[in-house]
C-alpha cells in the first residue's frame, strides 16, 4: 500500500474517529490487561510460595511439623513403643498433605553444659538433638563441625531463651539475656562419663522458631553417639515433617489412627491455602471479567468507527477495494494500539513483581523477580484473543 | 470478456415486465468485448438496476449474470472487488464520489489500485475534460458537470474489459459531452475492452453494434 493510499483511508476511514474516543478506549483495554495479568501473577506467586519449590524454603504453603508417638499407659513401661523405625518413616512419608521427612537424631549419652566458676558459675544436664540441613530455619555460616574441632555450633529454641527471660529468671531473681549476649557467651559442653569424658567449647549461633531443641550439627551427633554412646543404635523417636496444609482433614485422621502426636495448635494454623485459592480463584473471575469488558469497549469503538465511515467503506468496495486490503489497512493500524496497551500492562505486571519480590525479600518470602512461564503464556494468549477478537469485529464491520 | 445474462428479472420489477417487453430483462443474451452496446431504456424500466445489477451491487433479481462463464451472484466478496479492479468499470449516474477528498484525491484513491495510469496522464485528462484547474477543490463542491466529468475520468483509471455507463453524459452540454466521450472511446479502444451504455434517448456517442431496449 502505498503512502498516498494510506493517507486517502485514513482521511476516509478514521477521519471521524475521536482521539479522546481512542484514548478511553485504549485505557479501557489496558486496565483490563493489567488486572488480568496481575491476577495471573498473583495466582503463580500465590502457587510458588505455596509450593515453593525450594524445599529448604520457609513458604507460605507449608509448615513444618515436629511429630512422634504417644505416650500412653503401654509406652510408659516399654520405651521401645515410642521409637520411630523405617516402617513408620515410609508410612509418615505416604501421609497426605507429607511433602518431606526428615530424622531427628538424639543424642545418646549424657551432656551437660557449664559456664565460669565459683558463686556465678552455672551447671545444667543438657540434652542435644540434630535435624537434617533442610528442614533448618537458621543456617548460619559457621554450622558445621568436623571431627578435630573443639567449637560445636549450637542453636537454640527461641521458646527456652524466652522461657528463661520471661519466667525463670524474673523468680530466681537473675540477669535477663538479649540474644546478642547469649551469641556472645561460650560456654562449656561435657561429654560422656569416666575416662571418656571430654569438654567442648559451644557457641550459640542462632534460635530457631521451629523446632524445640538444642540443635547440633549432624556430625557432631553422629560422632558422639560413636565415641560417648551408650548403645550402638540411634533411638530415633521425632521426626520433623514438612506438610502442605496441616488442617486437612485427611491429615489429622492419619496422626490419630496411628497415635502420632504434634503439637495441636500448629494443626489449626493454616487455613492460608484455601484463603488464598479463594482470592486468586476470585480475582481471576474478576480480572477476567474487567478485561472482557475493556475489550469490548475497544471492539465497539472500532464498530463506531467503523459505523461512522459505512458510506465510504461501501464506496471504496464499489471502486474495487478489497474487503482484505480495507481490513488490512485497519488491522494495521489497530493491532499496533492493542499491542501498546498489552504492553504497558505487562510492564505494569512485571514492575509489580519485582517491587513485590523486593517487599516480600523483607518477609523472608522468596519469589522470583521475574515472573515465570504462566504470566507470558497469558500475555501472548490474550494478545492472541485480543487479535482474534479485533480483526473479526474488522472484518465484520467491512461486510456490514 | 464474455457477459451471458438469462432470464435476467429484478425482483421489484417482476410484475411490470414480460419475455415480449423487453430485450433484456426475461431474455437470455450473451455479449462479448469488444461489442459495442447502447440499451435504450426510458424513464421507470431499471436501467439503474441493470447497471447496479450487473456490477454485482445488488443482488434481488431472479435468473443469472455470468461474466466468463462464472456466476457473479456465487462470487466471492474478494472475487467481486477483483473483477470491479481489473475487469469491469463503472461510470455511475449518480457519480458517487468521495465528497470529502480533494478532486484529485477522488482519482488518486482509485489510480492507486492499480497504477495502471501515472499521474501526468491522470492529470491529463483532467485538463482535456476542463477540470485542470478543480485538482484540489473538494468534490461536494464541485458542479454535477464536474462532479460527472470527474467520475468519467476515475472510471478509466483502471484496467478493465468492459466499461458499465449509467447516463454518463447527463449533467454535460454537447461540447463536453464529446471531449468525454472521445477520451472514453480511446481508452476503450487501448483496453481492447467492451462499452455498455444506458441511456434514456438515442444518441451517438460511439460506433454502437448494438442497440437493445429495455
Amino acid at each position: 500500500m502505498s503512502q498516498s493510499q494510506g493517507n486517502l483511508l485514513q482521511k476516509l476511514l478514521l477521519r471521524r474517529s475521536k482521539n479522546g474516543r481512542l484514548a478511553s478506549a485504549w485505557i479501557a483495554l489496558c486496565i483490563g490487561c493489567t488486572l488480568l495479568l496481575i491476577s495471573v501473577l498473583m495466582w503463580s506467586v500465590f502457587q510458588e510460595l505455596l509450593n515453593g519449590k525450594n524445599k529448604q524454603q520457609d513458604s507460605l504453603g507449608s509448615t513444618f511439623l515436629t511429630i512422634s508417638k504417644m505416650v500412653d499407659d503401654a509406652s510408659m513401661a516399654n520405651k521401645q513403643l515410642t521409637q520411630i523405625d523405617a516402617a513408620d518413616v515410609a508410612l509418615i512419608k505416604k501421609a497426605p498433605q507429607v511433602q518431606d521427612i526428615g530424622l531427628l537424631s538424639p543424642a545418646n549419652f549424657k551432656v551437660s553444659a557449664s559456664l565460669g566458676s565459683g558463686p556465678m558459675s552455672f551447671y545444667t544436664l543438657l540434652f542435644l538433638e540434630a535435624a537434617p540441613d533442610r528442614f533448618m530455619d537458621q543456617m548460619p555460616k559457621t554450622w558445621k563441625w568436623q571431627e578435630g574441632d573443639q567449637t560445636i555450633p549450637i542453636i537454640l529454641s527461641r521458646d527456652f531463651l524466652n522461657m528463661y527471660n520471661y519466667i525463670f529468671a524474673p523468680s530466681q531473681r537473675l540477669p535477663l539475656l538479649s540474644e546478642q549476649t547469649v551469641k556472645a557467651i561460650g560456654f562449656t559442653l561435657t561429654m560422656g562419663e569416666g575416662e571418656q569424658q571430654t569438654n567442648y567449647r559451644a557457641q550459640v549461633e542462632g534460635f530457631s522458631d521451629r523446632i524445640s531443641s538444642v540443635l547440633v550439627p549432624q556430625s557432631f551427633i553422629d560422632y558422639g553417639n560413636r565415641k560417648f554412646g551408650q548403645s550402638n543404635s540411634t533411638n530415633i523417636s521425632r521426626v520433623i515433617i514438612k506438610v502442605g496444609d496441616p488442617s486437612d482433614q485427611q491429615f489429622t485422621n492419619f496422626l490419630k489412627q496411628h497415635k502420632y502426636t504434634t503439637n495441636a495448635e500448629q494443626l489449626r494454623f493454616s487455613k492460608m491455602r484455601t484463603i488464598v485459592e479463594v482470592v486468586s480463584l476470585a480475582t481471576g473471575i474478576l480480572a477476567l471479567l474487567i478485561m472482557a469488558i475493556g475489550t469490548l469497549v475497544f471492539i465497539l469503538f472500532i464498530e463506531l468507527t467503523m459505523a461512522q465511515a459505512q458510506t465510504s467503506v461501501q464506496l471504496l468496495l464499489q471502486i474495487g477495494y478489497s474487503p482484505k486490503k480495507l481490513s488490512r489497512f485497519l488491522v494495521v493500524k489497530y493491532i499496533p494500539i492493542m499491542l501498546s496497551a498489552l504492553c504497558v500492562a505487562l510492564c505494569i505486571t512485571l514492575a509489580l513483581n519485582y517491587f513485590a519480590s523486593q517487599q516480600l525479600e523483607q518477609l523472608q518470602l522468596h519469589i522470583s523477580p521475574f515472573p515465570g512461564f504462566y504470566l507470558w503464556l497469558a500475555a501472548s494468549f490474550s494478545g492472541l484473543i485480543l487479535l482474534w477478537q479485533i480483526s473479526l469485529a474488522i472484518r465484520k464491520a467491512i461486510k456490514a | 470478456m464474455k457477459l451471458e445474462i438469462k432470464q435476467l428479472i429484478p425482483i421489484p420489477l417482476r410484475e411490470k415486465f414480460n419475455s415480449k417487453s423487453s430485450d433484456i430483462w426475461l431474455q437470455s443474451l450473451q455479449l462479448v468485448a469488444p461489442e459495442y452496446i447502447f440499451i435504450q431504456s426510458p424513464s421507470g424500466t431499471g436501467k439503474t438496476t441493470l447497471i447496479n445489477c450487473l456490477y454485482g451491487v445488488r443482488n434481488d433479481y431472479d435468473g443469472r449474470i455470468k461474466w466468463n462463464d462464472k456466476e457473479l451472484r456465487a462470487e466471492t466478496t474478494e472475487g467481486i472487488a477483483a473483477l470491479r479492479a481489473k475487469e469491469i468499470s463503472v461510470i455511475f449516474q449518480d457519480m458517487r464520489l468521495f465528497p470529502e477528498l480533494s478532486a484529485w484525491e477522488n482519482l488518486e484513491i482509485k489510480r492507486s489500485l492499480t497504477h495502471t495510469i501515472s499521474e501526468i496522464e491522470a492529470s491529463e485528462w483532467m485538463n482535456r475534460l476542463g477540470i485542470g484547474d478543480k485538482k484540489n477543490a473538494l468534490a461536494k463542491t464541485l458542479s454535477y458537470g464536474e462532479q460527472q466529468r470527474l467520475s468519467i475520468i476515475r472510471a478509466l483509471l483502471q484496467p478493465f474489459s468492459f466499461l458499465l455507463m449509467d447516463e454518463p453524459f447527463s449533467h454535460l452540454d454537447k461540447k463536453n459531452t464529446s471531449i468525454a466521450a472521445a477520451l472514453i472511446l480511446e481508452v476503450v479502444q487501448k483496453n481492447k475492452a467492451g462499452l455498455l451504455l444506458a441511456d434514456l434517448d438515442e444518441n451517438n456517442f460511439f460506433p454502437y453494434h448494438k442497440t437493445l431496449s429495455l
